[in-house]
């Protein structure tokens, strides 16, 4: 997520002074840069290698030790990421965050495309219906998660039982084959604004003339959306599935606030088994666990941009 | 190793660094508003209970009179704690819960020695024993214990009194009056499972604690070290099972969804009356008074057999006092610790709030809130809770609630075993 939005921060300016260095009327000479440019990216490179690089490697060294966090420790090889490939634990951790992001990255982009859409079209009080819509984005998720954990624990069995519906009069987050519906929920809830958003701008972007022209043409409105909409903000749709899946991959906050990992282990993820190791004396367990974790989105991140570049699309 | 070394001490300095770039401005502001007087060591006190700031803000004020020479902060976000350890900047006197957490950084040598305090000499040495039994650093006396907490099962002594149920002595009994509650409409425990921890602290530990030798049982597997099976004689599954029957008979009669409950909701609704009794620990004790001014409380500890000569009150080490080791103020931390240790901060901080003194001449206890569990805690009739064993690494509360949902109790003591295997397998090495 961090290095994603880097790389986005860092190219635009560089690319387009590529650009502009192409085309022959400019003031400055072929070879010599603008030393701006140089001004603007090194602080920022100073700062992401002493607060980013350096700690990651760090706790990359100390994923070789069996440092608990303090204390004496000595070198024990890799001994750390051995342990961890017979843990079921932590596999299961695994198993739970990526099932997780693939359910809530899909579930995101159809709720925010159909959002979208609908918040596109010409519909009365357009600007606040938007406001409303994007109120989600501006609250933490830790408390956005707290008011839903108090919602399905207390309000949503009382009203069930009201009602008669007893398959819901106990709370979906006690529920261990359930609990995890409930967190899907709460993230789509808080990530389909900023995946909306998105989704607007690529839908503003498409000039209204091709629809004037299909609508000659007798298209309808479900084959304008799959051959005219859809193939014309494929960019944006690629960008937020993108930055989506690596987003909920590291899901922390809204499982904290509504589960804490339970019920049992049912709904551990991979960042929460990570942070434990800070508490649990496990540093250099979970450190390991870090580290291949790191390489297994590193290698998602990789396949993601080809997948990008050959799309012609840049983040 | 030899390589390491410098390595190491390159990280931390480098770290330090980071930490000083950042902490610069802070500092500076800081050292400017307090403006410290010359010749006064200044100490830092960390303790982890929120509810006693006041308490401790008060000694402080009285020991700063009777020695001007030192200042003392209080510091009680427990949460800094490892972090300053890393800094190599940690607080000078330090109180904590006294369990596997602690012990670890007890036997890697984080605290002094203070066998040598006059103090020292004042406290129970049972009570001393339970600190010990954590495994000690080069034989030496890390931490002086400051409170002991009893635990058992808190009682509605209205609600006891309504239905004309004596204090049960015997596991039958318990479970007679959970029928004879239930039968009245009255839930007769109130859970709170969805805070595993109350799970762990209550049901679980109170019947481990009052069917195997808990103690023992620690003894023999952490000596045990790495590799035992499930077979082996020191496993859970060979230890544990017929205690997790009578945890799910105890969790049958808590209230329809108990599930969704949490230690908040709990503490109000039995403040309010909702249960007959509820398993918890005396911190609990001051929350239900909230919730309810009028309300009267008792405390039992949990029978667990049917030989009332079994029934054992769970305890723990709530505050125990240490010094940080190469701290430049260790006289002073001294003084400080000694000034602690006097039966009249004790036993007045172990009165206020609802717990034991660790004095060997501790004053009787009068407070009917905990005065069920004093003749257990004066004849030492008490055990550590078995969850407090645990490195915290092993998510045990997770893997109660667990079991409790599910009934699966060999998949339960399957899951422990496995999980202690590879606890100990990756910090034995």
């Amino acid at each position: 997520m961090t290095t994603t939005s880097q790389v986005g921060k860092a190219t635009p300016p560089s690319t387009r002074h590529t650009a502009s260095a192409g085309s022959p009327p400019l003031r400055q000479s072929r070879d010599k840069i603008d030393p701006t440019f140089y001004w603007m990216l090194i602080p920022v490179l100073a700062l992401f290698a002493f607060f980013i690089t350096l700690p990651a490697l760090v706790g990359v060294f100390f994923s070789l030790t069996n440092y608990a966090g303090y204390g004496d420790w000595k070198f024990i090889g890799l001994t750390n990421y051995i342990n961890i490939f017979k843990d079921p634990a932590v596999l299961q951790s695994y198993l739970f965050t990526f099932f997780f992001a693939l359910t809530t990255t899909v579930v995101v982009n159809v709720v925010s495309l159909a959002i979208a859409l609908g918040l596109n079209a010409r519909i009365k009080w357009r600007t606040g219906i938007r406001t409303v819509f994007f109120i989600p984005m501006v609250l933490s998720a830790l408390i956005v998660s707290f008011v839903f954990n108090y919602l399905f624990s207390n309000t949503l069995p009382v009203l069930a039982e009201r009602f008669g519906l007893t398959p819901l009069a106990s709370s979906i987050l006690a529920n261990e084959n359930l609990a995890w519906i409930a967190i899907v929920l709460v993230t789509v809830w808080q990530a389909a604004p900023g995946a909306t958003i998105i989704y607007l701008a690529g839908l503003q972007s498409v000039p209204s003339e091709v629809y004037e022209a299909a609508d000659l043409d007798g298209a309808g409105s479900w084959r304008q959306f799959t051959h005219l909409t859809l193939p014309l903000i494929l960019g944006y749709l690629v960008i937020n599935v993108i930055l989506g899946f690596k987003g909920f991959l590291g899901t922390y906050e809204i499982i904290v606030g509504l589960t804490g990992g339970g019920p049992g282990m049912a709904t551990q993820s991979v960042a929460m088994r990570i942070f434990s190791g800070f508490t649990g004396g496990d540093y250099s367990y979970q450190m390991a666990n870090a580290v291949i974790y790191f390489l297994i989105t590193l290698l998602i991140s990789v396949i993601q941009l080809r997948l990008i570049q050959r799309r012609g699309v840049s983040l | 190793m030899n390589a390491a070394l410098p390595t190491r001490r390159w990280l931390l300095k480098a770290a330090g660094f980071s930490c000083a770039a950042a902490l610069l401005p802070l500092a500076g502001c800081a050292t400017s508003s307090q403006g410290q007087e010359e010749g006064v060591t200044q100490l830092r006190f960390m303790q982890n209970k929120p509810e006693v700031v006041a308490y401790f803000n008060q000694v402080i004020k009285d020991f700063e009179a009777l020695n001007p020479d030192i200042h003392v902060v209080q510091d009680f976000n427990e949460g800094n704690f490892v972090p300053s350890l890393v800094r190599n900047n940690p607080p000078d006197v330090v109180t904590r819960g006294f369990a596997q957490a602690t012990a670890d950084f007890t036997r890697k040598g984080v605290f002094e020695d203070l066998s040598g305090l006059p103090s020292a000499g004042t406290i129970n040495p049972k009570v001393q024993a339970l600190v010990n039994s954590w495994g000690q650093y080069k034989g030496e006396t890390s931490a002086i214990p400051f409170s002991l907490a009893g635990a058992g099962v808190i009682y509605n002594r209205e609600i006891f009194a309504q239905y004309g149920v004596a204090v049960p002595t015997t596991w039958d009994e318990l479970l007679a009056a959970c029928e004879t509650f239930r039968a009245a409409g009255i839930a007769p425990v109130y859970g709170t499972f969805k805070d595993t921890w109350t799970l762990q602290q209550g049901a679980f530990d109170y019947v481990t604690g009052g069917t195997v030798d808990v103690e023992d049982f620690f003894a023999r597997l952490y000596a045990k070290g790495a590799g035992i099976r499930e077979d082996a004689a020191e496993s859970f599954s060979s230890n544990f099972g017929p205690a997790l029957p009578k945890i799910l008979q105890l969790t049958a009669f808590t209230q329809t969804g108990a599930s969704s409950k949490n230690y908040a909701d709990g503490n109000a609704a039995f403040g309010k009356g909702q249960a007959a009794m509820y398993l918890q620990g005396p911190w609990a004790l001051s929350e239900l008074v909230k919730a309810n001014k009028s309300i009267q409380l008792g405390t039992f500890p949990l029978p667990a057999t049917n030989n009332p000569a079994d029934t054992k009150a769970r305890v723990n080490v709530d505050m125990a006092l240490s010094i940080t080791r190469n701290t430049p103020n260790r006289a002073a931390a001294e003084r400080f610790v000694n000034y602690l240790l006097q039966p009249s901060v004790v036993n007045t901080f172990n009165e206020k709030n609802a717990a034991f003194s660790p004095l060997v001449d501790a004053p009787a206890v009068s407070n009917p809130q905990i005065s069920g569990l004093a003749p257990y805690v004066a004849e030492g009739r008490y055990y550590q809770g078995a969850g407090t064993y645990f490195p915290p690494s092993v998510p045990l509360g997770n893997y109660i609630q667990s079991f409790v949902y599910n009934r699966n109790a060999s998949q339960f003591l399957r899951d422990l075993d496995a999980e202690w295997r590879r606890v100990a397998e990756r910090t034995a090495v």
